[in-house]
């Protein structure tokens, strides 16, 4: 993902507050990989992760002129996406995360190898569907979208120590369900 | 829960070379790498791209509604529902008993589901202010206050329909600043405090 790309990030939120709807795009384009990939294994549905993206991004746009610091735009846009997984999971339980199902349909073309890796993903994300979600959205953040836990902070609005903890203990479990696994 | 050795967590957190744990530390530092590699991966299936139904919902025209609050805005009214600050009372009070002395048969009638709200905010060095809300969709410019015996005591009377919002005031422009005075204060999705205004209908 192309974080860095140009125009940076500030002079695109200058763009768009001055009346340039369309250079929004841009913004889309540059995170919108990554928060799908965030919200995918925070809510384990691909359509309720496209759900929560696009509200983030439209109220991003709508409060565009709040962000304080447009040099942190990735951080100010992952704390929305946080947010608002976490009013889809309030609304349904943890235990009914629904992992997309239908696990990659095998075409006969795929070979051992990928097959076996779609298993092990499987197994993984069924392991990260049963953390609670503050731990599941800790370990996502941290080693999966390699936030410094200075950037959790302000994604989360929670202390550093507590998200260490929490990234601690999701890892103890996500450990323990793998080598039950293997 | 398992607690696992600290020297995992350590390399994990770059704290620790992975050299300088046991082969069986490294091992599970190996596990989780690969775990966290698996899931950083793209999901399956089609990529997806938001960008046309995003943009689609950001240029689409603003709502009626919103149209319908723009003439009702310079429309006085009477019912004042919310707790001011004394200095701010009196001059309601004044504001409102004038505007139920004035009101003849030929104010516009509300609809059973409609209420009044009054929007009230000192701001003395403000050269503009502006109230945005769930009941604008949050856009700037849509609803102005106004400070019309200069005395930085800014207003706007709207009317809405009855339900619970929330609100913030834009003071020239740019600084969101929520109305502390409100009736209830609420977290929102930017790590700060929205004002929430219950609008109750005129006509039971």
């Amino acid at each position: 993902m192309d974080v860095t790309g140009s125009p940076p990030d500030a002079e695109v939120v200058a763009l768009v507050l001055a009346g340039d709807t369309e250079a929004f795009g841009i913004v889309i384009r540059r995170y919108e990989a990554g928060l799908l990939r965030f919200a995918t294994r925070m809510l384990g549905s691909r359509d309720a992760a496209a759900d929560a993206v696009a509200e983030s991004f439209v109220r991003a746009y709508r409060h565009l002129a709040s962000c304080r610091e447009p040099t942190r735009l990735r951080t100010w846009l992952y704390r929305i996406v946080t947010n608002r997984c976490k009013s889809h999971l309030v609304r349904r339980s943890v235990a009914d995360v629904p992992l997309d199902d239908a696990p990659p349909v095998a075409d006969p073309a795929d070979n051992e190898a990928a097959l076996e890796r779609a298993d092990q993903l499987q197994v993984v994300e069924r392991a990260l569907a049963s953390l609670s979600p503050d731990k599941r959205e800790a370990f996502v953040l941290k080693h999966v979208e390699g936030l410094s836990y200075e950037e959790m902070a302000a994604v989360t609005g929670e202390r550093i120590p507590t998200l260490k903890m929490r990234v601690h203990r999701a890892r103890e479990a996500l450990l323990k369900v793998l080598e039950d696994h293997a | 829960m398992n607690q696992i050795d600290s020297r995992i967590h350590q390399v994990l957190d770059g704290e620790l070379g992975s050299d300088a744990v046991p082969a069986e530390l490294g091992r599970a530092v190996g596990r989780l790498r690969a775990a966290a590699t698996l899931l950083a991966a793209a999901p399956p299936g089609p990529a997806v791209s938001l960008e046309s139904r995003v943009m689609a919902e950001i240029r689409r025209p603003s709502l009626s509604r919103a149209r319908r609050l723009m003439r009702w805005l310079v429309t006085p009214r009477a019912i004042i529902f919310r707790v001011r600050p004394a200095w701010s009372l009196a001059v309601a009070a004044v504001a409102a008993a004038l505007t139920l002395f004035t009101a003849g048969d030929g104010a516009p009638e509300l609809a059973e589901h409609e209420g009044i709200a009054q929007f009230v905010g000192r701001f003395p060095e403000a050269q503009s202010v502006h109230v945005v809300g769930t009941f604008n969709d949050w856009r700037p410019g849509s609803i102005a206050l106004e400070d019309q015996d200069h005395d930085g005591v800014w207003r706007a009377t709207v009317v809405l329909p009855a339900g619970t919002y929330e609100y913030m005031f834009v003071v020239d422009g740019e600084r969101w600043v929520p109305d502390h005075l409100a009736e209830r204060l609420v977290a929102d999705d930017f790590g700060r405090e929205n004002s929430i205004v219950i609008v109750r209908p005129a006509r039971r």
